[in-house]
């Protein structure tokens, strides 16, 4: 069966919030409140996760590989390297000494933590990608827009209960 | 690669230097120069300049303090109320120190200034991209900066002069950092002789230029770990230890009468140039 | 005092902020003319300088460093600011940096940017600068990892590269919003491309606060790692009046010092020519201020440690460098570091001052010149009178190539700054709106609380 996307905007937070509400209360069949809803804001809004429910982050699992390997890999480069490199001392001091090689370790492993985070946040959020057609550049200024993926069966329920809440604006399109 | 390599060397990555039990083996390129009698001439800074070819600057930027010379002869004034200051005047030959534990090799940022295997303190000029850390951190302040292209300036060397250029000796172009290397050259080809008689080098074989051409014989310069040569014996005899930042001699109570010293020991570069103090006349 | 309106309208908010992208008011050309004009200056030293060699700008053998390194510092300190903006008072829910902390981070960034041109200005070997890079080769060579100077290398290596992706990852709603309320044509396209096709979806923002939250937490010890490791190249060498141990602390609280005077400096400047009196408000200022007086007071109590530790130690050679800061050759302009960086900013403990626009930008101004010469002051007197007696040299002055390039210096910063805040949205759009949401929020919660009461 196919499907269809269905995006409602509305003007405040308190809306929005009430719609998702009723959205997850009523069993409409082909419409999985807890996947096939997308809230999209213009703010970074800690209620939103609230009345999504939580939903589990892992970019911290990232930064802590990114960082143990950063730092790994700075030490053991480094510390490769001056062994392979022509033996000879400077200043009298080990080939490999240890506080030299402990400050750029630090800052492997800052730049591991750094780099790998940021590639986390690429992969968690999904991007770079391209903007799904239901999108209103209303979003970025001050509403809020509820996105939902439903069986074409459910369309006209959910519909019904975005123009109850007196959606802004409703946009309807086919789905993949 | 690489780790296995750590693992396997360890020991000898970790080793320090100077030590005792470790010493330099077969060579440690010393020298001590004895400053009574020194006499100010400066034929070992002109024999230095001829023998490494060093660019003479000129008088304007000698003025700015941008001369080269490697060998340098310091004068210092007694002003302790004499008719003639003159007579007051001390001199000091000044050249870089070859120390074991050398400041500026640490802070290059290229690794362009090692510590050879027989004891000196090279600079490769290749290498070097002159960020001029090195004379910095030189408490003896003994490093040159090319600050000009030298080689091609025909104020410098005229062109009918490149005639008289040391073939040995490379000429440095702008921008690299140099100083003395205790004619690295003469020492090059001197060790490969030996090495090719299958011995090693021996006392008096090889002269550095300043060495060669002071006339009054102040300057020896040797082998350090050859029990044979003058500098092991002198430094002997004047109870210097390499490898000490403050020598047995001078913890006695009543301080010594040997006139040996190094310059900035207790900073612990641990010079390998001995100076022989002057011998005063209050003391005669 | 006025203060960002509860009540504004979020439309308005990005009306005003995308403004500031097409019309400036007259003096921002100005200043991108002048600036230009200046990095030209500054290019002209440089190419003179690298085809007739380091000579030209009068360095010599004691002093081998001169306003290069001076500069390098000074740059290097600008940049600690917008990390202190973003990353400190973001992890202190401190909400009135939101509105200020994008442009401190653009700063950071240039200033950066601008301090690693002195590092190539200054070494002698500019076309073998590459040397110094750790890159794998067949040569089997690497560089000295030893040196403080590659530990500097390395530390703003990372600085660098993680404030650009910090600014960039903050900047991502806003390019989003950019994207959609600009016009078509290049920009728009810039805008696109960059935004990476953010809507602002519940994944999207959960994944950001988390990331943004660890960037900032990583950004706070790297700050200070860089600016300590700028004073190992100091600290750890041996020349009398660099051996101390208070450098690292000291370094990073001057770093903080000039970085906050030059976001009063430039919050001045943008407010009055982006027009962002609406956003950039005076209490904003004020904070700030106050934040800037306790750090110089801070950096004037860690000078006097560092004074009275050289002081009461017995090392003759860092006394007599001390004694040659305050009476030799260069005890002008040591006073006038003392003056400009401890006496200047008591100003600012005064509550009218503290928003009187001309009296802070002429303060911040002489803050920023105070801080120029504590890095001069650093490096200049210790070459000039260093440990060995006979290559004392009090006499040499910088030349005007040196001169030139440090003016150039300004306006490569200033060039690309201006840019930047043309380009790119200055204010941080969704920051505002959130910063105006949790105080009508909390309005709203302690009219109710009020009203429960009765």
């Amino acid at each position: 069966m196919s499907k269809r996307n269905l995006l409602a905007l509305y003007g405040n937070f308190e809306e929005a919030e009430l719609v998702v509400k009723e959205l997850r209360a009523a069993s409409i069949s082909g419409f999985n409140a807890g996947d096939d809803m997308v809230v999209k804001s213009p703010i970074e809004h800690p209620e939103v996760e609230e009345f999504l429910g939580d939903k589990p982050v892992y970019v911290q699992w990232f930064t802590l590989v990114g960082a143990v390997m950063g730092g790994l890999l700075g030490f053991f480069l480094i510390s490769g390297g001056q062994a392979n490199f022509y033996m000879q001392l400077k200043g009298g001091k080990p080939i490999v000494p240890f506080p030299p090689n402990f400050i750029l370790t630090y800052e492997m492993f800052i730049l591991g933590g750094v780099f790998i985070t940021i590639l986390g946040f690429l992969v968690c959020a999904g991007l770079p990608a391209k903007r799904s057609s239901l999108y209103s550049r209303k979003v970025s200024e001050d509403n809020i827009a509820i996105l939902v993926e439903v069986e074409e069966a459910a369309v006209s329920a959910i519909r019904a209960i975005f123009v109850k809440h007196k959606a802004l604006e409703i946009q309807e399109e086919a789905g993949k | 690669m690489s780790v296995s390599n750590l693992l396997e060397n360890w020991s000898q990555f970790r080793h320090t230097h100077p030590v005792d039990d470790k010493p330099h083996d077969p060579y440690k390129w010393a020298m001590s120069i004895d400053l009574d009698a020194c006499t100010g001439c400066n034929a070992c800074s002109i024999a230095c300049y001829a023998e490494n070819n060093i660019p003479v600057v000129g008088k304007e930027r000698f003025q700015h303090g941008q001369q080269m010379h490697w060998m340098r002869i310091e004068r210092y004034w007694d002003e302790d109320g004499r008719e003639f200051a003159d007579q007051g005047a001390q001199f000091l030959p000044m050249m870089c120190q070859q120390c074991e534990a050398a400041p500026c090799e640490t802070v290059c940022p290229v690794a362009a200034t090692n510590h050879t295997a027989d004891g000196l303190n090279s600079q490769v000029y290749n290498r070097c991209v002159g960020s001029r850390y090195c004379s910095a951190n030189c408490p003896f302040k003994v490093r040159y900066f090319n600050w000009y292209d030298y080689p091609t300036d025909d104020a410098v060397w005229p062109a009918e002069m490149s005639q008289q250029l040391n073939p040995d000796v490379t000429v440095r172009s702008k921008g690299v950092m140099e100083k003395c290397t205790f004619c690295v050259q003469r020492l090059t080809a001197a060790k490969s002789v030996a090495k090719s008689e299958g011995r090693i080098v021996r006392e008096g074989e090889v002269q550095t230029a300043c060495q060669q051409s002071c006339p009054t014989g102040a300057i020896s310069f040797g082998n350090l770990v050859n029990p044979e040569s003058r500098v092991h014996k002198q430094w002997q005899a004047q109870q210097v230890e390499i490898d000490k930042d403050k020598q047995t001699k001078d913890e006695k109570e009543e301080g010594s009468e040997l006139r040996g010293y190094r310059i900035f020991e207790d900073m612990r570069p641990y010079p390998s140039v001995m100076y022989l103090e002057r011998v005063r006349e209050s003391a005669v | 005092m006025k203060d960002i309106r509860e009540d504004i309208a979020w439309v308005k908010i990005n009306q005003d902020v995308m403004k500031s992208l097409e019309n400036p008011r007259k003096l921002y050309w100005v200043i991108l003319f002048c600036a230009i004009c200046a990095f030209g200056v500054g290019v002209s030293c440089e190419i003179y300088q690298y085809r007739t060699g380091m000579g030209v700008a009068n360095l010599n053998n004691p002093q081998v460093w001169g306003l290069y390194i001076a500069t390098f510092i000074f740059w290097i300190g600008m940049s600690h600011s917008g990390t202190l903006l973003s990353a400190i008072l973001h992890l202190m829910h401190a909400d009135w940096r939101k509105p200020i902390y994008r442009f401190a981070e653009a700063m950071t960034t240039f200033s950066l940017m601008t301090a690693g041109l002195f590092v190539l200005v200054h070494i002698g070997r500019l076309w073998q600068f590459y040397y110094s890079l750790p890159y794998p080769n067949e040569r089997g060579i690497w560089p000295n990892f030893q040196s403080p100077l590659l530990w500097d290398a390395m530390a703003i290596f990372t600085y660098l590269s993680s404030s650009i992706l910090f600014l960039f990852v903050g900047m991502i709603p806003d390019l989003a919003i950019a994207r959609d309320n600009m016009a078509d044509g290049w920009r728009r396209k810039l805008y696109t491309l960059l935004a990476l096709g953010w809507e602002g979806t519940d994944r999207q923002w959960r994944n950001f606060r988390v990331t943004y939250l660890t960037i900032a937490c990583f950004l706070i010890p790297l700050a200070v790692s860089v600016h300590s490791i700028v004073a190992s190249d100091f600290a750890m060498s041996q020349a009398p009046g660099w051996h101390v141990t208070s450098f690292p602390p000291y370094f990073v609280a001057g770093a903080l010092y000039s970085g906050c005077a030059a976001i009063i400096t430039l919050f001045i400047i943008l407010r009055y020519t982006f027009r962002f009196e609406e956003y950039m408000t005076k209490s904003i200022l004020k904070k700030i201020v106050r934040l800037t007086f306790a750090i110089a007071m801070v950096w004037t109590y860690l000078n006097a440690v560092e004074f009275a530790a050289v002081w009461y130690s017995h090392d003759e050679a860092s006394k007599a460098v001390l004694i040659q800061k305050a009476t030799g050759t260069y005890a002008p302009f040591w006073w006038g570091m003392i003056f400009c960086g401890s006496v200047v900013p008591l100003v600012f403990a005064f509550e009218r001052f503290q928003t009187n626009i001309p009296v802070l930008f002429a303060t911040s101004l002489l803050l920023n010149l105070g801080m120029w010469l504590e890095r001069w002051m650093i490096i200049a007197p210790t070459f000039s009178h260093g440990l060995y007696p006979w290559t004392w040299d009090h006499d040499q002055w910088p030349s005007m190539v040196q001169w030139g390039m440090v003016f150039g210096s300004f306006g490569w910063f200033t060039l690309l700054f201006m840019i930047f805040c043309k380009v790119f949205p200055s204010v941080s759009m969704y920051e505002v709106k959130e910063m105006v949401y949790h105080r009508t929020l909390h309005l709203k919660k302690s009219e109710a609380a009020e009203q429960g009461a009765h």
